[in-house]
């Protein structure tokens, strides 16, 4: 009985973390700058191949992950200062130039670097409860998902950054009158945001397969997740990866993973069919 | 009605344009007689996928509704072309028959889906991930199909691998049909294409374009002038999808051959890229710069092996950094450009979606 | 020769510019079109592919090319999209009128260009491994297919390791059909398939997947998860401590999964191959050797690579024994029977009646330490299954596909 009923939350809790992990960049870029990110997944690829070559240089695990993460933020703040600062307005534009981003990235590691290369194994081992054996790096994953969207909160709701990025966002050229360094913040959040999605990637390294275009798998359910969610990364991607998650996982558990995938498809539809601007447009309403 | 072939919505209104655009009609028409089969043939297949961009052009562009769903309605297009053109065969002009049933099949589908999300209030990017889910879901459900329980009539719908079997369109003629590949399947098109084209010149300069541009500037203030909002965009957003089927048909029937991979993505975000690129608000820009970004891409892919898609993605990147109306709207303006003139000629689009 | 590009890479990339030596007779070249990704998601299966054909022309034009006539290798990538298979195709056959065809990696991308090359009605070389059952005239199948493969496999799984089977199959044509293939191999085995999961392709998570295989308690699995986000099966299922043999057509001499995967994940995985590198005959040897001098940086040799090199040398053979290069004389060969060569992996021929290619079949095994094993020598193995259903292509072209659940007509 109880390891049925962890075997569900197990369940839950990894599709969970893969929703939160692969939108919580894109939430962060998305929702708070507007700006549609299609290179998106060309992060999570950079995060990847970081943290393998630095593991296969002799760093330990975390520091690799680590250093994934900060290499794709370093890399989202050069290209926000360069492609994307003009973007702001014009959010659709913005779709344009990241995909060729996307494409000149793929492409470029690809001839650099390979068609694939050497993976981590997955630390940690497994436990077993009941009848079935896990692994525990899925539970760190999920551990790590829920820390990302503490991070998110405790960063843009408790620091002066993330008053200043609210403000800008809000109202860039009256933050900007009161003193805000406005450029800083937009490549600061952009960086954030790419960093988050250098962390999923780094984080799903020691799991997956390495290939330049890695990236689509996450692709899809960070879209929705995010669209799903709403406007703001703060309350919507939280309750929407919950209610995604819930949703896939029940599907898999019964029809299978085809159903898995469309239904979640599906459901994005008639969840934006009820709560037109997502989750937090409604928590939103529901809150004022 | 022929004055409404010029107005505000197009660029390039003046006799200059029309004397170059029948002088490119020209050599269009005789470009046979001199080119080599093949290339003929390949251009009949770049024409093919414009039929999708001029409707992507109209709901997004003149309409503000960015769908991702133009790929839904070309495999809807081109699988209902391919059903029906097994079970029912092409003799005797029943290829042009399957034709308009598959198209007007994607319509009533556009209807559907239309209604509920514009009349559902989905707006923006919401839409465009709405339409992106249902393409998606297609994609992976026709994907799953490969067993023989999934026929319609005799026509296997064979997954991933794809549908085949069915055959070019024909026409009907005295002694026998015309089957159109190469050459012949190059005028159908072109000319189908250049009726299409004049239509919605027309179309976008009359009332319904102007209402829905209106609508693409301030939704409200047209709601509250007294026009019904939604039926335009719905017509816009129906019009759209069944020039997508249209593409659809003739890809299914060039190549008798038709996949989920050409539903969903990257395929799905292929007119997008296009529209983007070529200046998705006016739709002289949009027909000569989705053949002409075609053309690039094939020559760049055949010719620079691995460096092509790095190629491709510098054009779209320099397209936005230098270009941002669309590299051909760009082209347009500077062709348009007087010394006198002080004012743009109509409002930038807004971004809301 | 390749045609040239206009921007080098580094690293992976292939020799550009190779020289033919014009022979004194030899007057036009044979032209060969090659269609293969070597961008994209299947870059890695495609760029062994284009080299194996280079290596090959490399070495039939150093040694006086064919009949005297130098061979002219046009490449085209089509990055993993149909449409540009499509595209390509007709390129290659109505522009630069090739001589033959070679190319394709996915099903898909094969019944893409079908239509095109029986249209155009010119010869087509397929060289994968795939479902099997394609009846066509125009098409040469190099690969190994199921009969081959599987009638192999599954019985020696089932009697090393036991009856009770879970299959975990992505979710196209490819997986229905091998999923098809072993319920009926297993049948008079008295095998059972204890559960059977099908998967979309792309789908990179299965938690889920782990939990039905461990409630189901097979004792082996029968892995036909294809694509590198379905790969990321194995390391999450080592992770979970599930250790199960496995049995897969399509992996270790196809993705070198144990090239790419650390230690033990692919531990107890078995496979029934034509080619794998770890060959170890004579021929193989100086195969690899001549291999890796061409192209040092090359991660694996896997079986499509050599598939794309065996395949110019029976194009080769075909075309000395016909004299000629016409579709009908080189069709004329095969039906006489007797077209085979001396392959690295022993003598292969082409089946007249189906046009597929018989192998010399070997069972491999991946140990913990990644290492691979021949367990057990199969001999030379028809691809029979074709002939049996009713394909005769010395009396018939039928121009179909078909499967174990598209038989064809009786006539």
């Amino acid at each position: 009985m109880f390891a049925d009923l962890f075997a569900y939350f197990y369940q839950f809790a990894d599709v969970f973390a893969f929703l939160v992990l692969s939108a919580a960049g894109l939430a962060v870029i998305f929702g708070m700058m507007g700006i549609i990110n299609m290179a998106h997944g060309e992060f999570i690829m950079c995060g990847a191949y970081v943290t393998t070559f630095a593991y296969h240089d002799g760093l330990p695990l975390p520091l690799a992950q680590g250093c994934g993460a900060i290499a794709a933020g370093a890399i989202g703040v050069a290209l926000e200062a360069t492609l994307i600062r003009p973007l702001y307005s014009r959010p659709l534009d913005s779709l344009l130039v990241t995909w060729g981003l996307g494409l000149i990235a793929t492409q470029g590691t690809l001839i650099v670097l390979g068609s694939s290369v050497a993976g981590i194994g997955t630390p940690s081992g497994g436990f077993r409860v009941g009848g079935y054996g896990f692994s525990t790096y899925r539970m760190i994953l999920f551990a790590a998902s829920v820390c990302v969207l503490a991070f998110i909160y405790l960063l843009f709701m408790r620091t002066r950054f993330g008053v200043h990025a609210r403000a800008t966002m809000q109202n860039a050229g009256m933050a900007q009158a009161l003193g805000v360094r406005r450029n800083r913040i937009y490549a600061l959040t952009f960086g954030v945001g790419a960093a988050l999605a250098g962390l999923c990637g780094a984080l799903y390294a020691p799991t997956m397969t390495l290939i330049p275009t890695m990236g689509s798998t996450f692709i899809v359910e960070a879209f929705v997740t995010v669209v799903v969610g709403g406007a703001s990364v703060l309350l919507g991607t939280a309750p929407a990866a919950v209610a995604l998650a819930l949703i896939r996982t029940g599907l898999n558990g019964v029809y299978g993973q085809v159903f898995g995938q469309i239904g979640l498809l599906l459901a994005v539809v008639l969840i934006i069919r009820v709560l037109p601007q997502g989750f937090s447009g409604w928590l939103a309403k529901r809150a004022s | 009605m022929l004055k409404r072939l010029n107005g505000p919505q197009t660029l390039g209104n003046g006799r200059g344009f029309w004397v170059c655009a029948c002088l490119a009609l020209l050599a269009a028409l005789i470009y046979p007689v001199f080119a080599d089969p093949y290339d003929v043939g390949n251009f009949a297949y770049f024409l093919i996928w414009v039929f999708m961009a001029l409707g992507l052009c109209l709901m997004w562009g003149y309409g503000g509704m960015l769908s991702f769903g133009q790929t839904f309605f070309f495999g809807i297009g081109g699988y209902a072309y391919g059903v029906l053109s097994v079970d029912l065969g092409n003799a005797h002009g029943m290829a042009l028959g399957n034709f308009v049933m598959a198209v007007v099949l994607a319509g009533l589908t556009a209807v559907i889906l239309g209604y509920l999300m514009i009349y559902g209030r989905i707006n923006g990017v919401f839409f465009g991930i709405v339409t992106l889910s249902v393409t998606l879901a297609l994609a992976f459900f026709l994907g799953q199909t490969a067993g023989p329980e999934w026929a319609i009539g005799s026509a296997r719908l064979n997954g991933f691998n794809g549908m085949q079997g069915m055959a070019p369109l024909s026409l009907p003629w005295f002694g026998g049909d015309i089957d159109l590949e190469e050459t012949p399947l190059y005028y159908f098109v072109l000319v189908l294409l250049v009726c299409t084209y004049l239509a919605l010149r027309i179309l976008v300069n009359a009332r319904f374009g102007n209402v829905l541009v209106a609508v693409r500037e301030d939704s409200q203030r047209t709601e509250l002038l007294g026009y019904d909002v939604r039926l335009y965009q719905l017509g816009g957003f129906v019009l759209g999808s069944i020039l997508a089927a249209v593409s659809g048909v003739f890809y299914t029937a060039w190549g008798q051959f038709i996949t989920p991979s050409s539903i969903g993505l990257p395929a799905a975000a292929m007119p997008i890229i296009w529209v983007a690129f070529a200046g998705r608000s006016d739709l002289t820009a949009t027909l000569v710069g989705t053949f002409v970004l075609l053309l690039v891409f094939q020559t760049l892919t055949i010719y620079s092996e691995q460096a092509a898609l790095i190629l491709m993605g510098l054009i779209l990147v320099l397209t936005v950094m230098f270009a941002p109306q669309g590299c051909f709207v760009g082209l347009g303006r500077i062709a348009q450009w007087r010394p006198v003139r002080r004012h743009t000629m109509r409002a930038r689009s807004p971004e809301a979606g | 020769m390749r045609r040239r590009s206009l921007i080098s890479g580094a690293a992976v990339l292939p020799v550009f510019a190779i020289v033919g030596r014009h022979s004194g007779l030899g007057a036009d070249p044979i032209k060969i079109g090659l269609i293969e990704d070597i961008s994209g998601d299947l870059a890695m299966m495609g760029l062994p592919k284009l080299h194996g054909s280079e290596l090959a022309v490399e070495e039939i034009n150093n040694k006086g090319g064919i009949m005297g006539r130098q061979i002219l290798l046009t490449h085209l990538d089509p990055q993993g999209d149909n449409a540009r298979y499509q595209e390509f195709a007709r390129r290659l056959l109505q522009r630069d009128k090739v001589d033959v065809l070679i190319g394709g990696i996915t099903s898909a991308s094969r019944e893409a260009i079908r239509p095109i090359v029986d249209r155009q009605n010119e010869l087509y070389f397929y060289t994968n491994q795939y479902e099997g059952g394609v009846c066509d005239a125009n098409m040469i199948s190099v690969g190994a297919v199921p009969e081959q493969q599987l009638s192999t496999l599954i019985p020696w799984m089932v009697e090393k390791f036991g009856k009770r089977v879970y299959t975990i199959a992505a979710d196209y044509n490819f997986g229905h059909l091998s999923a098809e293939w072993g319920r009926t191999i297993l049948k008079p085995l008295n095998g059972e398939i204890v559960g059977e999961e099908f998967i979309p392709l792309g789908v990179s998570q299965f938690a889920q997947t782990i939990q039905n295989v461990q409630n189901a308690k097979p004792d082996w699995l029968y892995m036909l998860n294809v694509g590198a986000a379905q790969d990321s099966f194995f390391e999450q299922a080592s992770a979970a401590g599930l250790n199960l043999p496995m049995g897969s057509p399509i992996k270790i001499m196809l993705g070198f999964e144990h090239k790419r995967f650390a230690a033990p994940t692919l531990n107890n995985m078995h496979a029934a191959a034509n080619w794998f590198e770890e060959l170890d005959t004579p021929a193989a040897t100086d195969f690899k050797k001549r291999w890796h001098t061409k192209f040092p940086k090359e991660p694996y040799i896997n079986d499509m690579g050599y598939n794309a090199y065996v395949a110019l040398y029976m194009y080769k053979m075909l075309v000395e024994a016909a004299k000629s290069t016409k579709k009908d004389d080189i069709r004329k060969v095969i039906d006489q029977g007797g077209a085979c060569i001396d392959a690295p992996e022993g003598q292969i021929c082409i089946d007249p009646k189906s046009q597929h290619t018989s192998h010399h079949m070997r069972l491999i095994s991946v140990d913990a330490q990644n290492q691979v094993h021949v367990d057990k020598d199969f001999g030379v193995i028809q691809p029979y299954w074709l002939g049996q259903i009713g394909c005769d292509l010395t009396k018939h072209n039928d121009k179909e596909q078909y499967s174990p659940d598209h038989l064809p007509k009786p006539s």
